[in-house]
């Protein structure tokens, strides 16, 4: 207690033997079942798959957003030196390694996309090329092509598990010969990922969601799936330390010391997402252009409004006012209830994003209305319509990512010769 | 440090001085912080409660070893931040929707998005403001001096010392037993601190006082001057700070001046002269004149330089809604945003109504004089040649016209295949 070093208590458990396997075995069980059970949803929902692909386009985004923010955690770790996460960091290292399956899966709403379905996207759709009703989408047709689209895709899986993987490697060889300078060299590396990553983080959003309203545009829209992607992150975090502790592994090294630290970030990301979604907002109500207010009209009338508030109130409101005192992060009940709260909510915000755009396009069949749109008077069309393939399809993509996570769960769950790791274990919280 | 009084806690009380008062308190130095967290705890248990520790920096875990209660900052903070909310918002109801509503493009006088970012600023600033001076207040600083400074030892408690202080007011405090308890809990040097002999100079110094007296009086000198200013008044002009500045060598319009022969600065036209490409000698476009066999008058016509088509009517209602719509309003009733704002401050101001049938004055009016009264004003309307060019004017003409003709227009006017559904509005009245 008193020491600011600590060594690794000799009867730790710090091995994952067959951890990772058996996660990995779960995951792709519930992915496999799930994805069945939503295959047959899907063809039975009698709209050509489209609503099967928007609910898979939320669900792949969720999963995808958990690594983004998992990862951040390893490069911001290493970027400043950081000294509590150490004991964390390995089992953030091996969730980020989720990457690779998870771009593998994307490729169920990429591939249709590139083979020529038309309603997912509507600048896929041959009414964009029309210059009568789509007068400025056309100008945005060369970036948001299918081909080239796709291509983006493979660039931002390519990088993010590129680093993802350099990250941990370089991690796992230290164990071997704890030589301090892989420390130093990772810090270095870290800055130029961080770029790389802010940049491929945004452009991704952009894209993948963004782009389902294409006439709409948001500059800080990729922060702000970003601070949502960091709260869906941590949450997982704490919920993903605390299923291996229960296994009985790393009892000694993790305290309530650490879960305080993560529900720390995972309050920040709370409120930093609330900063720039309502930035988001504030300017584009203030600012009244149709084009922009459009995106907000349909979101904050009819049923679209209930599902608003209950973000506002859900993701932001209770959370922050709870997650504000101390005790609600250190004591492991409480901080898991929020986690598991935020993560339910972190995928209501993604449903949010992007479900109003199938509503748009089936009311109006993906033709001119949806840009041109009326803009006032009938709420009409402002309906929500969950769906239960919205949610098989969300647990079928939670197993996949359990099982991305569980692909590198094996060996060392700690860095234990990472310089830092005497001082992460006596990490206090003033 | 050298260190022989390990064993005898010697009597160093007299510190900078030579002689020695009454004893303060016993200082003892530790090596390291974890030994200083050692001590703090058996000072603790051994039931001192007048004791404090120092630190170059802030060691984790030091006030539980002390026993010092959690802080109530975080309290006093949240209540901080929760009247920043709340008076954020009070102020900008108060100035915004009660005490001066102020109709600024027809939006509302209360809206709470738009409040949100003085709220959040607001919240901030009293949050912080109380989290500072809170800190200082709790810590009872500033405190400009402290009996242990006459220690030597305690110079290097900035740099690289670990003391713990027992002060004798301590009710357990013993000078025989207390430097025992601090050398057994490891103390590499404990030494008794005495107060100077000398009992005024235990206190600040009188010119110390007298001077934050005299410079906080100082201070508030420029606060009386306003605020007798505000309650008076004066005949003299004002203070001149910069009077070059204020005065420069030069002529400004209509300011006299004797170098020319009608004393005047200004340098008119020269009479029988025309600056190149300002001949203007068209009256019908230049000045909506016409002269014939009766003499001078009014054209009813259009200068035949224009092309009376739709494009000129979208250039005149373009210009209309720029420089006319805001006195005269959109639909030329007379009723635009400067009217109502001043209305619903109480006053009057008046705009001619250009389409009224029942005062058609603006109706019957030549065209000519139409365009004379917008080149050059009419009553307390000011003329917009300076703004408009006089195509500009003749397209504004084109539109009034226009305007007058759709607000008073009938069922009749409308193409027969567009009359399904239509019904005829009331006509808004003043």
């Amino acid at each position: 207690m008193s020491a600011l070093q600590k060594s690794l208590h000799p009867d730790e458990k710090y091995k994952a033997g067959k951890l990772g396997h058996s996660l990995q075995r779960i995951g792709l069980g519930i992915a496999a079942v799930f994805l069945v059970i939503s295959l047959v949803l899907g063809a039975t929902h009698g709209d050509h798959w489209k609503r099967f692909l928007y609910s898979y386009v939320v669900a792949w985004s969720y999963i995808f957003s958990i690594c983004v923010g998992v990862f951040w955690l390893v490069l911001l770790h290493h970027l400043v030196r950081g000294r509590w996460a150490t004991v964390v960091r390995r089992i953030a290292e091996a969730m980020s390694m989720a990457f690779p399956i998870v771009f593998v899966a994307g490729l169920g709403f990429i591939i249709p996309l590139v083979a020529g379905y038309q309603d997912l996207y509507y600048w896929a759709h041959p009414d964009a090329h029309d210059p009568e009703i789509n007068h400025t989408l056309v100008h945005k047709l060369g970036w948001l092509s299918p081909g080239f689209f796709a291509f983006r895709y493979v660039v931002y899986g390519a990088l993010y598990t590129a680093m993802a993987t350099y990250f941990i490697r370089k991690s796992r060889e230290q164990d071997g010969n704890g030589d301090p300078k892989i420390s130093e060299k990772l810090r270095i590396a870290s800055a130029p990922a961080m770029i790389v990553y802010a940049l491929i983080t945004c452009f991704a959003a952009f894209d993948i969601l963004m782009s389902m309203a294409p006439k709409w545009y948001s500059t800080i829209y990729g922060v702000s799936f970003w601070g949502s992607a960091c709260v869906g992150g941590f949450a997982a975090l704490a919920l993903m330390v605390l299923g291996i502790q229960r296994t009985g592994r790393l009892t000694h090294s993790i305290n309530s010391e650490h879960y305080h630290d993560i529900g720390k970030w995972m309050f920040a990301f709370t409120f930093f997402w609330a900063y720039t979604a309502f930035s988001q907002f504030m300017l584009q109500w203030y600012g009244n252009l149709p084009e922009e207010t459009v995106w907000y009209k349909y979101r904050l009338f009819g049923d679209w409004q209930w599902v608003s508030i209950a973000i506002l109130v859900g993701f932001f409101a209770f959370p922050f006012v709870f997650l504000m005192s101390r005790w609600t992060k250190r004591i492991v009940p409480s901080l898991v209830f929020f986690a598991v709260w935020q993560l339910v909510f972190h995928w209501l915000d993604l449903y949010w994003n992007v479900m109003p755009s199938y509503d748009w396009q089936t009311t109006f069949h993906g033709a001119a209305q949806i840009v041109t749109g009326p803009l006032t008077g009938n709420t009409a069309y402002h309906h929500v319509g969950f769906s239960p393939v919205d949610i098989t399809v969300w647990i079928s993509m939670i197993g996949v990512l359990l099982a991305g996570f569980g692909r590198n769960l094996h060996g060392n769950l700690i860095p234990v010769k990472d310089p830092t790791l005497g001082l992460s274990l006596a990490h206090e919280n003033l | 440090m050298t260190d022989d009084h390990t064993h005898d806690p010697a009597d160093h009380g007299a510190g900078y001085g030579q002689e020695a008062g009454p004893l303060y308190g016993v200082l003892a130095e530790y090596d390291t912080p974890g030994e200083l967290l050692e001590a703090a705890r058996k000072v603790r248990d051994a039931g001192y409660t007048e004791f404090d520790c120092y630190s170059p920096f802030p060691v984790h875990g030091l006030d539980e070893a002390m026993g010092i209660k959690r802080t109530i900052l975080p309290i006093l903070i949240f209540v901080g931040g929760f009247t920043g909310t709340c008076g954020g918002l009070l102020l900008q109801w108060w100035c915004n929707a009660y005490n001066w509503p102020w109709n600024i493009s027809g939006k509302p006088a209360w809206s709470i998005p738009a409040n949100v970012p003085i709220a959040f600023e607001s919240t901030i600033l009293i949050a912080v403001f109380t989290s500072f001076f809170g800190m200082w207040i709790l810590n009872k600083l500033p405190q400009a001096w402290h009996p242990f400074f006459r220690n030597e030892r305690f110079n290097h408690v900035t740099d690289d010392a670990f003391l713990l202080g027992i002060e004798a007011r301590d009710q357990r405090f013993d000078a025989e037993v207390t430097p025992k308890l601090l050398e057994a809990a490891g103390a590499i040097g404990v030494e008794k601190v005495h107060l100077d002999p000398d009992p005024a100079s235990r206190h600040m110094p009188k010119w110390i006082t007298a001077f934050i007296v005299a410079s906080t009086a100082f201070a508030l000198i420029p606060f009386a001057i306003a605020a007798k200013a505000r309650t008076s008044h004066s005949t003299e002009p004002h203070l001149h700070i910069f009077p070059d500045m204020d005065f420069q060598p030069k002529y400004k319009s209509d300011q006299p001046m004797d170098l020319f022969g009608d004393g005047r600065s200004n340098r008119g036209e020269l009479v029988g002269t025309v600056a190149r490409g300002s001949l203007n000698a068209d009256d019908v476009f230049y000045r909506g004149l016409e002269h014939s066999e009766a003499g001078e008058q009014w054209t009813t016509g259009f200068p035949r330089q224009l092309e009376i088509n739709e494009q000129l009517v979208k250039r005149g209602k373009n210009r209309f809604e720029i420089y006319c719509a805001p006195c005269h309003g959109y639909d030329g009733r007379g009723m635009g945003a400067v009217p109502q704002r001043v209305a619903a401050t109480g006053g009057v101001w008046l705009a001619r109504n250009l389409v009224d049938v029942s005062n058609p004055v603006s109706i019957t009016m030549p065209n000519g004089q139409l365009f004379n009264t917008i080149s050059n004003g009419y009553n307390t309307m000011m003329g917009y040649a300076a703004q408009l060019s006089h195509a500009d004017r003749w397209a504004i003409v084109l539109y009034v016209r226009a305007l007058q003709r759709s607000q008073n227009a009938s069922l009749d006017d409308v193409p027969p295949d567009h009359r399904s559904g239509m019904q005829m509005p009331e006509a808004p009245t003043r």
